[in-house]
């Protein structure tokens, strides 16, 4: 615990210096509260990555879980070859955060990408998708939705916990497929949905790598691909203000767990457990 | 991050142990302390003892490049080693993309390379914070023979008074036009001297007979408007300060806007992919332009890269507003133990024939202006050879050098193109962008 404690309340202290990695931390100077202000009131390119990121985190995780769902409930059932798709599915998950796939991202999603080759068989001429401002971000936001195999294996195991017994009462009561879902499915799936907004939350305002890697390390173009954490690394290790991004993570920090705390205070409203427990 | 991915973040994937708590505790203490000690006795660590140069040394060196400079720099390094048996070297170089955060992080950790690369960039920046040696004192003991160096190269790695940085190759920009395209279509080569407007109309022209761009866009690009700047009168930096006005970048985007209006330029996106610092992305070399705004001693490297014949002028305007640049420099760690033969090694890589022969003109041409003659005549790559030929030609046009590029000048660079690109999606008219980046430039060099 401690050895955590220790980089992080580091982190906390340079915050209100005007760390910039070269100086020993010896040499540096408290300078209060400057770089929470500046953030605030003298950085526009701040909140520009602020609005970025939400934006972000808006289109994406709602999209991600919903596609999660969709695809969980068509593999929820018992038929040959199920295993394999499953497999297939959870495939770009695996993949994860990696850099190799944002890489190949990049180049199908360029103007004479795999993509644009694609709609050319039908006639249709596509955008130069991840060098334009108003799709480059949007291209991310795709891949992000595409790797939804991790949410998805947890909706398929909380699929699997809901006892058949409902469907038939609920079928003898007349209830249709539709009803079923709404009446069934879904409020017994709503601990697994809630874990997974949770965790995909914060995933989607931690995503840096596709970004990173997307811009080359810049945030183009014309920053609209900036995300938040590469904003933060940008203003840490490009322009050295090492003590404005330790400012910059932990309203990070605060901001991510407020947003935890408002999922959990809201989560009782809505979250049933069949055991009776809040 | 998720659980049931398997993350980048934490420890690595360990296998199934029986007790596998304690373990991972452990191994992230492991990994905390090492992360957290060095960080706060960074300042301690940095020892400063240069008499124990006795008996073996062991020099770090860092550098960045690609393979091909990897090869040449080590057997450089090794010759020296052949010469002096009791220093070995301990070598480290990777590509340019992440190459000054690693340095930034093993300066932060107290444990930076004794000798390292760097280049205008960041000069001022490592300068300014004392963590590069002055070696002023070295050059006045003669233990740094700097006396073969052009004057103006030698200044251009001065900061504050303090000689910080040794170049270790001269460049100066160039712009390469493709050979083959023109030639086929029947198209007049750009010229050194020819001013602006006529590039301009001469890419225009291009665009229209041969259906490729003439010309890439630099407006973004920060040394073609440093050379627009010098030839205006003005320059990027005048001591701390910005040595252009808003009304100079309106003018700079504007010119462009021109030339994009007229089809002598790329769309905005191919003008993005071109504005990538990597060679390989270069528009003249991937067939989108027909010119690009490099630094001449980029010229083999893009040869590489594409089979037409290429050709390499100055930019346009007055050539004189062009300088010797110190492609990258040789810095020395101010807490290195090891100063003394640090400098002494910078000073083998800049002045021992053999040494010089062998580096050749990968890292802009030599520094020594007796080796460089000597080089220029044993070259045998004709790309390097015309490199060397326009570099020298131009280098009696040269003018004065201008002052290394103060702190804060990698944003200033990030936040040029930012608001050219601005202009070229249409997001902003050439006076809205030009005061955006001044406001912008002015709280980067604050």
């Amino acid at each position: 615990m401690g050895v955590t404690a220790i980089p992080m309340l580091l982190s906390l202290w340079l915050s209100f210096t005007n760390y910039d990695i070269l100086t020993p931390l010896s040499e540096v100077r408290w300078v209060g509260l400057a770089n929470y202000e500046r953030m605030f009131t003298a950085d526009p390119s701040y909140w520009h990555a602020v609005r970025v990121t939400v934006t972000f985190a808006l289109v994406a995780v709602p999209l991600k879980l919903a596609a999660a769902l969709g695809v969980a409930l068509l593999l929820n059932r018992a038929w040959r070859g199920v295993g394999l798709f499953r497999a297939l599915f959870y495939l770009p998950s695996l993949l994860g955060g990696s850099v190799a796939l944002a890489i190949v991202w990049v180049n199908m999603f360029n103007r004479d990408g795999a993509f644009n080759s694609f709609l050319a068989l039908f006639g249709i001429e596509g955008l130069p998708w991840v060098s334009d401002p108003d799709w480059a971000l949007q291209t991310l936001m795709v891949l992000a939705i595409w790797q939804f195999g991790a949410p998805m294996v947890i909706f398929l195991a909380g699929l699997k916990q809901v006892p058949t017994e409902l469907y038939e009462a609920a079928s003898v009561d007349g209830a249709g497929r539709f009803r079923q879902f709404w009446h069934v499915t879904l409020p017994m799936l709503s601990p697994v949905i809630f874990f997974n907004l949770v965790l995909e939350t914060i995933n989607g305002f931690q995503g840096f790598t596709a970004a990173f890697v997307l811009s080359n390390g810049t945030g183009g173009p014309v920053d609209s691909t900036l995300m938040y954490t590469l904003k933060l690394y940008i203003s840490g290790f490009t322009d050295l203000e090492m003590g404005y991004a330790s400012a910059m993570a932990w309203v990070f920090l605060l901001a991510i767990g407020l947003i935890t705390v408002v999922f959990f205070s809201t989560g009782r409203f809505w979250v049933h457990y069949s055991d009776g427990e809040k | 991050m998720h659980p049931a991915t398997s993350p980048t973040a934490g420890p690595p994937a360990e296998p199934h142990h029986r007790t596998p708590v304690p373990r991972r505790r452990f191994l992230r203490g492991v990994l905390a302390t090492a992360v957290a000690v060095p960080l706060m006795f960074g300042a301690a660590a940095c020892g400063d003892d240069s008499a124990g140069d006795d008996g073996q040394v062991k020099l770090s060196v860092f550098w960045w490049g690609g393979e091909a400079r990897a090869k040449l720099t080590e057997d450089a390094l090794a010759l020296y080693t052949k010469k002096h048996p009791n220093v070995t070297f301990e070598k480290t170089w990777q590509a340019n993309q992440g190459y000054f955060d690693k340095l930034a992080t093993l300066t932060a950790g107290g444990n930076p390379p004794d000798l390292f690369q760097i280049d205008d960039n960041y000069l001022a920046e490592y300068a300014g914070r004392s963590t590069v040696l002055d070696l002023k004192s070295y050059q006045d003991s003669g233990k740094l023979d700097v006396s073969k160096f052009p004057k103006s190269l030698l200044e251009y790695g001065v900061v504050d008074g303090k000689l910080a940085g040794v170049a270790s190759g001269e460049n100066t920009q160039g712009l390469v036009y493709n050979k083959t395209l023109l030639s086929k279509n029947g198209l007049p080569e750009p010229t050194t001297g020819q001013s602006w407007e006529e590039h301009i109309a001469w890419a225009e022209q291009v665009a229209k007979k041969a259906k490729v761009p003439g010309t890439q866009d630099p407006s973004a690009d920060y040394k073609a408007f440093w050379v627009w700047l010098r030839q205006q009168g003005k320059d990027l930096y005048a001591g701390k300060d910005l040595g252009f006005t808003a009304e100079d970048v309106t003018k700079w985007f504007t010119l462009w806007k021109g030339a994009r209006d007229r089809g002598a330029t790329p769309t905005p996106d191919v003008i993005h992919e071109g504005n990538a610092s990597d060679v390989t992305k270069q528009l003249v070399v991937t067939g989108k332009a027909a010119t690009s705004w490099v630094w001449v001693n980029q010229m083999p490297d893009l040869k590489k890269n594409t089979k037409d014949e290429l050709g390499v002028v100055a930019y346009p305007g007055d050539p004189s507003a062009q300088w010797a640049r110190a492609s990258m420099y040789w810095s020395v760690f101010k807490g290195s133990k090891h100063r003394d033969t640090a400098v002494d090694v910078i000073n083998f890589l800049a002045n021992d024939p053999e040494a010089v022969a062998l580096l050749g003109t990968d890292r802009g041409l030599p520094s020594n202006m007796d080796l460089r003659a000597t080089v220029s005549q044993t070259v045998t790559d004709p790309a390097m050879k015309q490199s060397i030929q326009v570099e020298t030609e131009l280098a009696q046009k040269f003018g004065q050098s201008p002052q290394v590029p103060i702190k804060g000048h990698s944003k200033v660079k990030s936040e040029l193109v930012k608001a050219a690109e601005n202009v070229q999606y249409q997001r902003a008219t050439p006076e809205q962008a030009a005061e955006q980046f001044l406001a912008a430039c002015r709280s980067a060099i604050a």
